[in-house]
């Protein structure tokens, strides 16, 4: 009697369609709102297309989109953010002055070592023991911050006063400045990172397992995956892009003082979230986070060239913030998926 | 007798099925009325219909005589019906007062709290329930869990009702925590409320009920005073005799070599002294009512909770680690009870879901390879590797999480209620697949408490009750009737283990 009505109930009668445009909206949509600016661009202002400006528009966001890269892996795991970003900015950049006398090399090593440190620290505290990442973060942020200013007495450092090496202090300064044939090297490095992160995230083992601990890290448990181990590589990659990201800046600036990456930690958040990456973990794309950081860069140009100051640029900045996570929030809920 | 509840031909209907189909039921003021039944035969339906939680059954309800609308749980509520979950209400950090109050606290003015009435009314409240001595302001997280469980019947005694609902209330509680609450329940008896009482022990509903009502596959049984009936003709009510038909019984594929051979194995607090050993190609079933520690076994023996004490051989050797990562690695799967929070992640494909267990294991073009056969075997449906598990049905999500064991290709895979909540076609592919992989050469250790499904699935059934390993099983004599007295504790196979001991 059963097996007469097996087929029938074998069939599943719900709707099961899923909107393929809204998908495709969710995955690679801000690079539609990119598009959009770049037509009303040139309408708000003749400048804006002429290199001088495009250019401009690349070197204002692409330190930030490398740390941007960084963090979005901590976002992924389902862990908010990384709010360490900025000291670990300025903590890798004032080592790396600040051992400039050992050659530019050994100082470039030393400055990425001292950035992973914390890293590590982050990923260990918030991997084992299971820390709020917002609060960690954020108390490692203003110790580093603490102990830089204590240990270098709220000095700059500037790396051509630093011991005698006048041929590191100098490569080191043009390291920010300096071209790839006609292409600046930190161009290059922003679209490294996100070929690279992007790789990591969708080919490599580890970008599976942190999409299933992003996605429910009970769940990646219980699939026998090492969760501490997975969100404490989140950290590092976070910590590591915000190393470069702020050897960068420090090269840029010609200092190395601890307010260097001051700001970077809502803008790159700002980046990942707009880009796409969703805040409950384990949705998005490092393809995006570029996309969310041009938006930026375009945005701060545009708010320059039509007069706006500084001042109402945070604001607007703020209000894309709030409406971004808000939307996102309402689409998350509708899909019964508000788990962040 | 006053008739406080009467259900006349209520039906509740779910998309396809009737969950529960044109029921009468009453309770009396002063009695306790049990409802029995195994999973799925529609009790928490009803229950769930009698808290107001549907607005679409079909049916009468009387209350105390009039006819109500229960169509939301306020309504049940200002209808002086009170429910008291397994899963307590009661907000933890704050005190036993507030929560006893909760929604009318006493105020002085508009504003103030009137903390004198607040702890007489509380304290009036915990006497009747028999807390008297304890100091209602004390936070509820700080009392025990029993009587966190007496505090939650004294919050619903607050409301006045004339019908409560008590859904499993002794499943947390040891034996003298469970004659405390019967002596509560018959003093709530002799006050003339109505109590609904849901539970699958059924030495403690001979021991407590007046009348007994009986549900199966949504349709009732029969109502009978406890005097009428015996433990054993309950038991053949709950199961009826069609049950044991949806399992062919399969030609066993046990070979002699034992593959997994557990030694004294002991976690303190939740099981002791365990021995038992799976043989290649054989299903063990572990039979026992929840809290037997059957669950918490399965979690010890894949590494996510720790152990105390014993040995585990695999193979002939002794095997240790500390994490399901390594017992993984070892060849001992895990499919937890939990679909939603622990099996799959709801935000990934059915692809991502079926591998996430095996990462390491395979190339991504294998790993396509294996979930498309597995999709094929299991049929998924629909059979898209890509879509979204959440959009797939229970049967379906099921199959899946099967699937991701199955991916991982374990020596030894331990189910832990597979079936739980599943259309019967989906039920039917899961057997059907549990069975090949025992064929195949799989050891299979499956813990559930589909009596049906324990009887006819597996080759042998150990028992376990309280933590404690108590019986043995052949399959040759496994009946249901048989599995569901062991698990309380009775039953020849029980007492015969006992003696020999």
């Amino acid at each position: 009697m059963q097996s007469a009505n097996l087929d029938e109930l074998k069939k599943d009668s719900r709707s099961l369609e899923l909107n393929t445009l809204s998908l495709w909206i969710s995955k690679l949509g801000i690079f539609i709102v990119v598009g959009i600016f770049l037509i009303v661009g040139p309408l708000v202002s003749a400048k804006f297309y002429t290199l001088a400006n495009l250019t401009t528009i690349l070197q204002t966001v692409a330190i930030l989109g490398i740390v941007a890269v960084g963090v979005a892996f901590v976002t992924y795991s389902g862990h908010y953010a990384d709010l360490s970003v900025p000291s670990v900015m300025a903590f890798a950049g004032i080592i790396t002055v600040a051992t400039l006398h050992y050659g530019i090399a050994i100082s470039l090593l030393l400055g990425i070592l001292a950035g992973l440190s914390i890293g590590i620290i982050n990923g260990f505290v918030v991997g084992v023991y299971k820390a709020n990442p917002i609060i960690w973060t954020l108390a490692v942020e203003y110790v580093l911050n603490g102990l830089m200013r204590w240990i270098w007495g709220a000095n700059q450092i500037y790396p051509d006063l630093h011991g005698n090496n006048g041929r590191a202090a100098s490569s080191f300064v043009n390291l920010a400045r300096q071209y790839v044939g006609p292409i600046p090297l930190v161009f290059i490095l922003l679209f490294c990172a996100v070929i690279i992160g992007q790789l990591i995230l969708s080919k490599t083992r580890f970008g599976r397992r942190l999409k299933v601990v992003g996605s429910s890290a009970e769940v990646a448990k219980f699939s026998g995956i090492n969760v501490p181990l997975t969100i404490g590589i989140a950290f590092l990659i976070s910590a590591f892009a915000a190393s470069i990201g702020g050897i960068f800046l420090t090269s840029l600036v010609k200092l190395g003082v601890y307010s260097n990456g001051t700001g970077y930690d809502f803008n790159a958040v700002t980046a990942v979230v707009v880009g796409g990456v969703s805040l409950a973990g384990g949705r998005g794309n490092i393809v995006g986070v570029l996309g969310g950081t041009l938006l930026l860069g375009i945005l701060v140009n545009v708010l320059n060239l039509i007069g706006v100051s500084q001042l109402y640029q945070t604001i607007v900045e703020g209000v894309i913030f709030i409406i971004v996570v808000g939307v996102n929030q309402k689409s998350l809920r509708k899909l019964g998926r508000d788990d962040a | 007798m006053k008739t406080v509840l009467e259900m006349k031909q209520v039906s509740k209907k779910f998309p396809g099925t009737y969950a529960v189909k044109t029921i009468d039921f009453d309770v009396f003021a002063g009695e306790v009325h049990a409802l029995l039944g195994e999973n799925g035969a529609g009790k928490s339906t009803l229950m769930k219909v009698i808290a107001g939680y549907f607005n679409d059954y079909t049916g009468e309800i009387l209350v105390n005589g009039k006819t109500v609308q229960l169509h939301s749980p306020a309504m049940a509520k200002a209808n002086g019906i009170q429910m008291i979950y397994q899963e307590l209400s009661l907000a933890k950090p704050i005190s036993i007062a507030e929560n006893l109050l909760a929604g009318r606290l006493p105020t002085k003015g508009t504003w103030l709290l009137d903390r004198k009435t607040l702890i007489h009314e509380s304290k009036k409240l915990l006497g009747r329930v028999g807390l008297g001595h304890i100091d209602p302001l004390v936070a509820v997280e700080e009392i025990s869990q029993s009587e966190a469980e007496l505090v939650e019947i004294a919050k619903a005694l607050g409301n006045n009702p004339s019908i409560l609902v008590m859904d499993e209330p002794t499943s947390a509680l040891s034996k003298e925590e469970v004659d405390r609450l019967f002596g509560i329940i018959n003093v709530l008896k002799k006050q003339g409320i109505g109590i609904v009482y849901i539970s699958h022990h059924l030495p403690e509903i001979s021991k407590i009920a007046d009348r007994v009502t009986v549900m199966r596959d949504g349709e009732k049984v029969a109502t009978k005073d406890i005097t009428d009936v015996t433990t054993e003709a309950l038991v053949e009510m709950m199961i009826g005799r069609a049950a044991g038909e949806m399992y062919r019984k399969r030609s066993s594929s046990i070979k002699e070599d034992v593959k997994l051979e557990v030694k004294k194995l002991s976690r303190r607090g939740f099981f002791h002294n365990i021995d038992f050993h799976v043989r290649r190609g054989e299903i063990l079933g572990i039979c026992g009512l929840s809290g037997a520690g059957r669950s918490e076994l399965a979690r010890s023996l894949v590494g996510i909770d720790p152990i105390d004490g014993g040995e585990i051989h695999l193979d002939g050797t002794e095997i240790q680690f500390r994490s399901m990562n390594r017992a993984l690695a070892y060849g001992l799967a895990y499919l937890s009870e939990s679909r939603k929070e622990q099996g799959l992640a709801l935000r990934l494909s059915v692809g991502e879901n079926i591998l996430s267990a095996s990462i390491s294991r395979y190339s991504p073009k294998d790993g396509k390879e294996i979930v498309k056969k597995l999709i094929k075997d299991l049929q998924v449906n629909p059979a898209e590797d890509h879509r979204m598990i959440a959009t797939l049905s229970g049967g379906n999500q099921q199959k899946v999480l099967l699937a991701k064991w199955m991916a991982t290709e374990p020596k030894v895979l331990i189910l832990d209620e597979p079936t739980r909540g599943v259309d019967i076609g989906s039920k039917m592919v899961i057997h059907q697949a549990v069975m090949e992989m025992a064929n195949r050469g799989y050891s299979v250790i499956l813990i559930t408490s589909d009596l049906p499904e324990l009887a006819g699935l597996s080759d042998r059934v150990i028992i376990m009750r309280n933590g404690h390993f108590i019986g043995e099983i052949d399959r040759v004599d496994c009946t249901e009737e048989e599995l569901l007295l062991a698990a309380n504790g009775k039953g020849e196979y029980v007492n015969a283990i006992r003696e020999s001991r």
